[in-house]
């Protein structure tokens, strides 16, 4: 007899229904199932009924025969239990998008000095290896590596100035980009894909702290909203794609990270990066260290090497397609003089340090909650912020030809 | 002007192409009403073969893909992505060949879930849509932003129109998949031919702004010649001209000439009781359009679907 394939496509293996017989059932089931072709002798498996329209009450995953109560319709899109996925030939092999960068790196490191289980493959694209705003160079990556899981880190990012003069250019380059590597991944059968947003995407009017539920609760910043926008619409892809076929892509939202590797320009880069290269650079030509505002503003710090290490947690274990803010908790945020303090301590600095007041602070606060990530881990270790900053500091000395900026 | 209208064939296409053709087109327009049999618009590059060979100067972009309540729920996903790939290719492709303005067309129904009322222009992003059509919802919502964002790096004026509930004749009648007023014309009409009752879903009690397709036409060609604003504008009748479904029905069945019963079922969901979208923004710029009286608007959109029933879409 040959194997019988729910017209879902679901992958089960056990407990088919045909379709009834009484012609207003066999309606309400066809309306169910579009569009998928109509056969006679399709089935539907047990994933898409509610439990109560079944005899038997429990519902074992596999070898029990379920009676399915007449009159019933299906009701059940997408199976919610369990993924609806090819299943996996052997270990993982993850492909790391945007794995220059700063999150990518320490992906690596962490991969490298201890993360990685017997017989799994971790590949680290960067731009050079594929443009990932052109769908046909994205299939080619897909199609040379056959990924099983995919974390998702290229963008195009940029700072302030960049992202208000090209908001368009940030809004459809990200676009391309996030849809390409999601829709290759659905095609290439990738089990799960882990993409990263940021707190810089959340509403510019909302109540502190943030949490994971309040993304789309109204507009984002002005000054970024392609970037913004862009960045969100992967949650709405992996919401929609969850309820069409099952699949359970997530993402991570991080607060501030720093760490070796980053993007250290000046004009363009984000806060610690920037304290870090000014602080060398003052240093070096023995001048005061100038820091912008007044060092009274309050954010959370993230090491991209914990980062990188909840990523990889996210990738084996965590199960759900809501987000998941990866942050230190609210007791650890700090002031920027609190890390303008520790950089000059990492460098062992020894002249001025002025605040400039005239320049603005930007927000005094952006707290965000890590209840969520403490739910799941509890005991998770960060590492201490000094010796992090320490650690940034001493790479950027030991690299300075090679960095970014 | 060379004019290219996307969705040409569709309800609001249709209208277009009538009072263009009716006295609204002027001296050495041009006007070319495409459809899906023109070009698949989800590609970039069959996009961009229909701008090379039309090359408009303006565009009244109303193609997408839209369905019922129940196709929306199962395709989020394909109604997310084929949105945007359409909005981008028509949107990208009208910028790179120098598209003076581009109208576009999105819905009250995209507005937040949670909300206050009225709605007004101002109001889109302030929450999430509706669970039951969000991919769609987002999409339609993303025209926006691509308008300001344009605007904000090349200085384009790309708009968009949001109408609430549109009627008229080339409707989708389906009545699965239709929206209310071609589902109750459709229905009427059945019950009428084969001598049963109107089954009416829900009380009749909830209150909608209808707007007729021709008078949305009207107001499209004044929003593509005339509104310079990159905001969308709300197009429909005030909120003193919100009707109750009942008044619908009754408008149908006189309309229609229906001499049977009428039942409410009243198991049926209502839906939201009022979803009342504010036209202040309208009326400051057009004080003194006058939108078609609504019982004579339905009885032309009830001959023609008599008329024209086996080729109507349903």
């Amino acid at each position: 007899m040959a194997t019988r394939r729910c017209v879902l496509k679901c992958g089960s293996k056990a407990n088919f229904f045909h379709l009834p017989k009484e012609e207003h059932l066999k309606t309400k089931w066809l309306q169910f199932t579009i569009p998928q072709k109509y056969s006679p002798s399709l089935v539907l498996c047990s994933r898409h009924f509610e439990d109560d329209c079944f005899l038997n009450a429990i519902k074992l995953g596999f070898a029990s025969r379920l009676i399915l109560k007449e009159g019933s319709v299906p009701s059940v899109f997408a199976s919610a239990s369990s993924s609806v996925s090819q299943p996996m030939d052997g270990p993982m092999r993850v492909l790391v998008t945007g794995g220059s960068g700063l999150v990518g790196r320490a992906i690596e490191r962490v991969v490298k000095e201890g993360e990685r289980r017997e017989g799994e493959e971790w590949i680290f694209l960067s731009s050079k290896d594929a443009n990932l705003v052109s769908a046909e160079e994205t299939r080619s990556v897909f199609q040379k590596h056959r990924p099983t899981h995919v974390i998702h880190l290229a963008a195009m990012v940029g700072g302030l100035y960049r992202n208000m003069r090209q908001n368009l250019d940030f809004w459809r380059d990200n676009v391309h980009i996030n849809d390409n590597v999601l829709y290759m991944s659905q095609e290439f059968g990738v089990v799960k894909v882990v993409s990263c947003l940021s707190t810089c995407v959340f509403p510019d009017k909302t109540t502190y702290p943030i949490d994971e539920t309040m993304m789309h609760n109204g507009a984002p910043h002005e000054s970024n909203y392609g970037y913004a926008y862009a960045k969100r619409m992967i949650d709405v892809h992996n919401r929609a794609c969850f309820q069409q076929y099952g699949l359970r892509y997530t993402a991570v939202i991080p607060t501030n990270i720093f760490g070796p590797h980053d993007n250290y320009n000046i004009e363009d880069c984000h806060v610690m990066p920037g304290l870090v290269h000014k602080t060398y650079l003052a240093k070096k030509e023995g001048k005061p260290l100038e820091v912008w505002g007044s060092g009274r503003a309050l954010r959370q710090f993230i090491y991209s090497v914990d980062l990188a290490r909840l990523f990889v947690w996210v990738l084996r274990e965590y199960d759900e397609v809501e987000p998941i803010i990866a942050s230190v908790g609210e007791e650890d945020e700090l002031t920027i003089k609190d890390a303008v303090d520790a950089v000059v301590e990492g460098f062992g600095f020894k002249g001025e340090v002025i605040y400039d007041t005239s320049k603005s602070d930007g927000q005094i606060k952006k707290t965000a909650s890590n209840a969520k990530l403490r739910k799941y881990l509890p005991d998770f270790k960060f590492t201490p912020f000094k010796a992090a900053v320490k650690e940034t500091c001493d790479w950027l000395t030991a690299n300075y030809d090679i960095i970014r900026k | 002007m060379r004019v290219l209208v996307t969705g040409g064939s569709g309800l609001v296409g249709r209208a277009i192409e009538r009072v263009v053709k009716e006295g609204e087109g002027r001296e050495g327009e041009e006007w070319i009403f495409l459809s899906s049999k023109d070009a698949n618009l989800m590609s970039a590059e069959e996009t961009r073969s229909v701008f090379q060979k039309h090359r408009p100067t303006h565009v009244i972009h109303l193609a997408a893909m839209v369905g019922g309540l129940f196709r929306n729920m199962r395709q989020n996903l394909d109604f997310w992505r084929n949105n945007v790939f359409i909005n981008d290719n028509v949107l990208q492709t009208a910028h790179e060949f120098g598209v003076v303005k581009v109208v576009s067309c999105l819905s009250t129904c995209i507005f937040p879930d949670k909300t206050t009322y009225p709605i007004d222009e101002t109001m889109i992003h302030n929450g999430p849509p509706h669970e039951s059509n969000f991919g769609y919802a987002y999409a339609k919502r993303m025209i926006d932003v691509h308008n300001r964002a344009c605007c904000q790096q090349y200085g384009r004026r790309y708009t968009a129109v949001i109408p609430t509930n549109v009627f008229g004749p080339h409707d989708n009648f389906n009545i699965e998949d239709g929206h209310v007023l071609p589902g109750l014309i459709h229905k009427t009409y059945m019950a009428k031919k084969e001598g049963k009752a109107l089954q009416v879903w829900g009380s009749g009690r909830p209150l909608r702004q209808f707007i007729y397709s021709l008078d949305l036409a009207r107001l499209f060609l004044w929003v593509l010649r005339d509104y310079d604003e990159v905001e969308p504008i709300i197009l429909s009748v005030g909120e003193e001209d919100e009707l109750s479904i009942k008044d619908a029905v009754n408008a149908v069945v006189e309309g229609m000439e229906f001499k049977g019963d009428v039942i409410y079922d009243t198991s049926k969901a209502d839906g939201q009781f009022k979803k009342t979208a504010s036209n202040a923004k309208l009326r400051k710029y057009l004080p003194d359009f006058k939108f078609t009286p609504f019982k004579a608007a339905m009885k032309e959109t009830c001959d023609w679907f008599e008329a024209n029933y086996d080729i109507a879409r349903k």
